[in-house]
């Protein structure tokens, strides 16, 4: 096994003194390796944010130890941190944080003069990646006259555009509608899978569960194992994303079955190829199997 | 980042209208006070300008007009007319006086010229007489509007009565006003006999005045001699030295209050702009990228306000001149420097105030909602 992109061991970060102590991170330890998507799930209060800030190399640990990228971050200056944030780590807000004075484009190119080749070098990137989160129309476009969705596609651009290895997303589909949200979780899974990177997600959002690689369950600034909640849902065959059967709107009659898809774009890759997504299908359904 | 800096201050064009307009009117007010000095100085010296004589001759150890007093011995008119190259000679009697009009006095310089030769007269004339003749005055046209006075009229004239024969333009300012009566009339009221106060010259075509002057003080006992334009930079420099301590005083208000208002404005951009700081931070813009932005933020809106503050002042010299003529405006090089280094100054010294603000936004803050 490669290195990992993220390791972090025994973290701890309490917030106030005496009474008002709160041990919002307590004791974290864990791992993230390139081409990884891993959740982060738990009540509200738990102390995720507070965790990812950590990992994400924004705020520094009262003790424990958090290496990325095979940087130990403590013996890192503020300016040292800054750019490894420019450099290695894409981010991904609730809130989408776009820039409101600057366009698509330039909001997605903001942080390539962070790096190295500067904005001229990134420039083709920038266009490839609006390209291909379908937002190439709307590049000249300023964020106020965009969606939501549309946003949080902007602000992944805007993450990938220096081509971090490690991206932490923090309740990325939270301002979101479901089928924007659904969107948003397929680009970070491709993220993942398709570009290698490693993908860290902060969520609520049950549909996550299951396209993440792993799930971690954080209550209380722990981390602790969590019984699966049973569903009865069916399974998009494409990117294995639980659909509910009965309030799904895309999906597709092939063979015998029908087949639920989470947005049109799986729906369009299984009619590419639609053998692929069914022996998938079938290696899931045994894996589930074998799980219960 | 540098497309952000500029983006951001544009993306509110009323916005920044308003912040723009608010400094420029602070750097206006000072221009505005310089013009009226340096329009001021530049009456001092009208005289000397305008009525452009090679060579002033005048009592040695003297070398000003203004805040001095020069007396010659009438003989010396024809010592200097006999000097070479010299054309014509013009005598004046020179006084710094009060007169009456309108039932209000008026601080003017009063010129006694020779009766019947407008040479050393008023160089633009509203109507009436170019020279005034025994008993008569020419008065600034500004002054007789404003007391209601016309031709034929009576005005006191330290102590004596004249009438009105003319109204000259161009005469007219709040510290330096010029009348003209006859230099008979004139010796008369002050009682002297025998002596003017200086000569104008005129030289032969082809003479060098410079040269002239050297010759006149050296052929003509206890006289001094000076080009006009060494005149006129003397007098000039006295004007100067009196307003200078004013002007610096003013250009220093004028400055503080810009310093505060732009403080204010780029202060309240960042308090507005706080959570895309945090952003900027968690990306890994350093906090001196963001100083420097806020720097050149307050520097555009400094000198924004500079360029609208000029543009004004150039508005105002010929408004003030139809709206208010007893205000002459003048735009100097030396004002507009000076302004526009204030407002550089001023830029600088603003961007400090926000520090402190941007070093405290969290960039964890960027996570919240
Ligand atoms: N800067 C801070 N100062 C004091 N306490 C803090 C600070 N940041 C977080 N906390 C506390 O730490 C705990 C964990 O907060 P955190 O925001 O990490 O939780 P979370 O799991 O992200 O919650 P949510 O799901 O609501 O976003 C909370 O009790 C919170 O009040
Ligand atoms: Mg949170």
């Amino acid at each position: 096994m490669t290195t990992p992109i993220l390791q972090a061991e025994n973290v701890v970060k309490t917030f106030g003194q005496g009474h008002a102590l709160v041990r919002a991170v307590d004791g974290v330890s864990l791992e993230l390796q390139q081409g990884e998507m891993v959740t982060i799930t738990g009540p509200s209060g738990s102390g995720k944010t507070t965790l990812v800030s950590i990992l994400g190399a924004l705020l520094r640990a009262d003790s424990g130890k958090v290496v990325i990228d095979g940087t130990d971050i403590s013996t890192l200056s503020e300016a040292g941190l800054s750019a490894l944030r420019a450099r290695t780590i894409g981010f991904v807000f609730q809130s989408f944080n776009l820039l409101e004075a600057l366009s698509v484009r330039e909001n997605v190119l903001f942080p390539a003069h962070l790096a190295p080749g500067g904005v001229k070098a990134a420039a083709p990137r920038a266009d490839e990646i609006l390209e291909k989160l379908g937002l190439a129309e709307r590049r000249h476009a300023l964020p106020r006259t965009l969606s939501g969705g549309e946003k949080q596609r902007v602000a992944i651009a805007r993450a990938l555009i220096n081509e971090p290895r490690l991206i932490i997303a923090d309740e990325p589909t939270g301002n979101l509608d479901s089928k924007s949200g659904q969107n948003v979780l397929m680009v970070l899974h491709d993220i993942a899978r398709d570009d290698g990177r490693g993908v860290l997600i902060v969520t609520h959002d049950r549909r996550v569960e299951d396209v993440a690689d792993r799930i971690l369950w954080l209550e209380d600034g722990k981390l602790r194992d969590r019984k699966l909640d049973a569903h009865e849902w069916v399974r998009d065959p494409v990117c294995n994303m639980a659909i509910d059967s009965w309030t799904s709107e895309i999906f597709i009659d092939h063979g015998e079955a029908r087949y639920h898809f989470c947005s049109e774009r799986c729906r369009e890759r299984f009619t590419a190829t639609p053998e692929t997504y069914i022996t998938h299908l079938s290696n899931n359904r045994a894996a589930l199997e074998r799980r219960s | 980042m540098f497309n952000w800096t500029f983006r951001e201050l544009f993306s509110s064009p009323q916005q920044l209208l308003a912040s723009v307009a608010a400094v420029a009117s602070a750097f206006a007010l000072v221009l505005f006070f310089e013009g009226v000095f340096a329009g001021e100085s530049e009456k001092i010296v009208a005289l000397i300008d305008k009525t452009d004589a090679d060579v002033w001759v005048m009592q040695e150890g003297v070398g000003n007009m203004h805040m001095t007093t020069s007396f010659l011995a009438d003989w010396k008119i024809d010592a200097v007319a006999g000097v070479e190259g010299v054309k014509k000679v013009t005598p004046i009697l020179y006084l710094n006086s009060v007169f009456e009009a309108g039932g209000r006095n008026w601080f003017s310089f009063v010129v006694g010229m020779e009766a019947g030769d407008p040479r050393a007269g008023p160089w633009e004339m509203a109507r009436g007489a170019r020279a005034p003749g025994p008993g008569e005055a020419i008065i600034p046209e500004v002054i007789a509007d404003s007391a209601g006075l016309g031709i034929g009229d009576k005005v006191r004239i330290a102590g004596e009565d004249f009438t009105i024969a003319g109204l000259s333009r161009d005469t007219f300012s709040m510290a330096n006003s010029i009348t003209f009566v006859t230099l008979d009339d004139l010796a008369e009221t002050i009682s002297t006999v025998g002596t003017v106060s200086y000569l104008l010259v005129d030289a032969e075509p082809g003479v060098n005045p410079a040269e002239l002057a050297e010759r006149i003080k050296a052929e003509v006992e206890k006289v001094n001699a000076l080009t006009r334009e060494e005149f006129s930079a003397r007098d000039y420099s006295i004007a100067v030295q009196m307003g200078l301590d004013i002007v610096w005083i003013m250009t220093l208000i004028g400055g503080a209050l810009a310093v505060l208002l732009t403080g204010f404005i780029v202060h309240s951009h960042v308090s507005e702009r706080e959570r895309e700081l945090a952003v900027m931070k968690a990306l890994g813009v350093r906090d001196r990228s963001i100083y420097a932005a806020l720097l050149l933020q307050a520097l555009a809106i400094g000198l924004l306000a500079y360029a609208l503050a000029v543009a004004l002042i150039y508005l105002a010299v010929p408004l003030v001149g139809v709206l208010s003529p007893k205000i002459s405006l003048g735009v100097t090089t030396a004002a507009l420097i000076r302004s526009g280094s204030t407002a550089v100054v001023v830029s600088l010294i603003a961007a400090i105030i926000p520090v402190r603000r941007v070093l405290s936004v969290d960039p964890v803050s960027a996570f919240q909602q």
